[in-house]
């Protein structure tokens, strides 16, 4: 009997030892899952979210805080992914945290990384839902880095063609790097710009020695003189202007005047006329024996 | 009186034909007969071929299982003798099932060590090791090891207790053979194998803890964490439930083995083998079909 009873005990403490064991493994995955702590939910939607599971980590600054809860397909361009973080790492992700997908390594799992947003906006609460950062595709990385590569190739094979005119001393590069003869060129350059420069500066510190010693007050004095004097002089400019536009004096009587005009295009025609007498009066003249010697002369 | 001799010394010498004569009298009666029962069979639709002895293996266990499911849940209640069969087989069970486990933990971490040494993948060994224990060999070593250790023997004592008429005795005196025989230990075998389960898994990862141990150096906490953290609800809870119908199977296997079995002393040795072989089968049938319902309803 006291056997029996031995062998009870036995197995009851086998029984609850295996039980425990299993209670405890239980509690340590769930622990990891979260599910026996306070926990809110945030989502967001992505485009692509390239290969994410459900049950994947969710890090916050490189550390564990919650789990991918939901991944649904929402329409043929979005994918829904609802994620459970622990409550304690609320306090530091703000309502602009914007979540974008990594992985653990080159063939690791994919994880959701939160980034915590700016410390002036308002604290995520449950049910947010968040800005995404489209994944990065390794195909598309490998797609742009071939363009780039083949780039790459084009120029390195210009550059040596560069490099090989370079060399052979062709070009302005070419001269400036290979010939002797351009150095020295830059180098007396450079010794006379130098000489120049110190003639300058002389000149220049001539120059504002000579502005110091005038004085402007002196300057100003005589420009308020001009300015009075120009001043009178157009007050009398004016005056005389008037007198001529009332046709007073002579200047004014020619410019206003009519009939002055008019006897002047009379004098003109008479003149002409006289003239015209005149050279009649001297041709018939010259004819004449009288004049006869000026004749000649003038034939000579 | 004369003629009683005579007719006497005529049977003897009948008797004596029919000694000489009886090898080929008897060969030709036996095929007569055969070939009579062939043909009466099928008139009758009577079975003799392997497939419907099969088919007839099916319907019995059928019935076999229904009568368990009927008696188990109807009073009275064999409280200890379940007990004492679940000490048994439980308890009694742990140190193998230990050892079992650990030689499996540190081999499997053993070997597994070069071939993730080689991708570079050294420290996932913890992980990987983990998932392969807990999901799948701890549950199937730890079953086959109780088929042969535990169906075997209750195949054997059922069919032993058959042989000397036991069985028959209970059934006079008015016990329920069945439900103090078959119920009892199938209800044992089905409680107590995942608990086995659970004790080799934990034997099991510290094995590979051990072998993880043996040429790198892992420290027991990044050991255990790298394990939590690889494992999910997914790979235990599933891995359990399965162990249930494992040690189902071995006990129901065992007990019809055993209930069922010829009367003789080699039909103890029969049903103690076929029990054995047709639980560690039914185990590796049930693990497929386990996978399947599993890996359906995570996708």
């Amino acid at each position: 009997m006291k056997r029996y009873i031995g062998s009870k005990i036995r197995l009851g403490l086998f029984i609850s030892i295996g039980i425990a064991a299993f209670i405890i493994g239980i509690y340590l995955i769930g622990q990891r899952q979260n599910l026996f702590r306070s926990t809110f939910r945030i989502s967001g939607v992505f485009r692509d979210v390239a290969g994410l599971q459900a049950g994947n980590m969710v890090r916050l600054s490189g550390v564990n805080v919650g789990t991918v809860d939901i991944v649904s397909i929402v329409s043929d361009t979005s994918v829904n992914v609802q994620l459970v973080i622990d409550e304690r790492a609320r306090k530091f992700i703000r309502k602009d945290a914007i979540i974008s997908i990594g992985s653990e390594g080159l063939m690791g799992n994919k994880l959701l990384i939160i980034t915590p947003g700016t410390g002036n906006k308002k604290l995520i609460e449950d049910g947010n839902i968040v800005q995404t950062n489209q994944p990065v595709n390794l195909d598309d990385v490998f797609l742009s880095l071939k363009t780039t590569i083949d780039n790459t190739s084009k120029i390195i094979s210009n550059l040596s063609l560069i490099a090989a005119s370079v060399q052979s001393g062709h070009g302005t590069i070419g001269r400036l790097i290979m010939d002797q003869s351009l150095a020295q060129n830059i180098d007396s350059t450079i010794v006379n710009l130098r000489q120049g420069s110190d003639g300058f500066k002389f000149l220049v510190d001539d120059v504002t020695e000579g502005f110091a010693q005038i004085n402007i007050k002196d300057i100003l004095l005589s420009l308020k003189t001009t300015m009075d004097n120009t001043s009178r002089i157009t007050g009398d400019l004016a005056l005389l202007v008037r007198h001529v536009q009332s046709g007073e004096g002579t200047i004014g009587k020619l410019l206003t005047d009519d009939s002055l005009s008019l006897n002047i295009d009379s004098t003109v025609i008479y003149l002409k006329e006289g003239t015209q007498s005149f050279k009649t009066l001297m041709d018939r003249s010259q004819e004449s024996w009288l004049m006869w010697g000026s004749k000649k002369k003038t034939n000579e | 009186m004369e003629k009683r001799i005579s007719n006497k010394s005529q049977e003897i010498q009948n008797l004596n034909k029919k000694d000489v004569e009886s090898p080929n009298h008897a060969d030709a009666n036996k095929k007569d007969k055969i070939v009579e029962r062939r043909q009466t069979a099928r008139e009758a639709d009577k079975p003799d071929t392997t497939l419907d002895k099969f088919f007839i293996e099916v319907a019995l266990v059928t019935l076999f299982t229904l009568r368990f499911f009927k008696e188990v849940f109807r009073p009275r209640f064999e409280v200890n003798e379940t007990l004492k069969q679940s000490f048994l087989m439980g308890y009694a069970s742990l140190p193998l099932v230990a050892i079992t486990g650990f030689i499996i933990g540190l081999v499997l971490t053993i070997q597994t060590r070069p071939t993730l040494a080689g991708l570079g993948a050294e420290s996932w060994l913890p992980a990987m090791v983990a998932v392969s224990i807990i999901r799948e060999i701890g549950p199937v070593i730890t079953a086959l090891i109780f088929a042969g250790k535990v169906g075997s023997g209750i195949g054997a004592e059922l069919a032993s207790m058959n042989v000397t008429q036991q069985i028959d005795a209970m059934k006079v005196s008015g016990t329920n053979p069945f439900k103090f025989l078959v119920v009892t230990r199938i209800l044992a075998a089905t409680l107590m194998l995942p608990l086995l389960v659970i004790f080799a898994d934990m034997v099991g990862l510290l094995g590979s803890f051990v072998g993880c141990n043996l040429e790198g150096n892992v420290s027991t906490q990044l050991f255990f964490v790298q394990i939590i953290e690889s494992l999910d609800f997914e790979d235990l809870v599933p891995a359990v439930i399965k162990t249930f119908f494992f040690g189902f199977a071995v006990g129901l296997v065992g007990c019809y083995k055993g209930y069922n079995s010829d009367k003789g002393t080699e039909g103890v040795g029969q049903a103690a083998n076929s029990a054995v072989v047709f639980a560690s089968l039914m185990v590796f049938v049930i693990d497929m079909i386990a996978v399947q319902i599993t890996s359906m309803l995570q996708s």
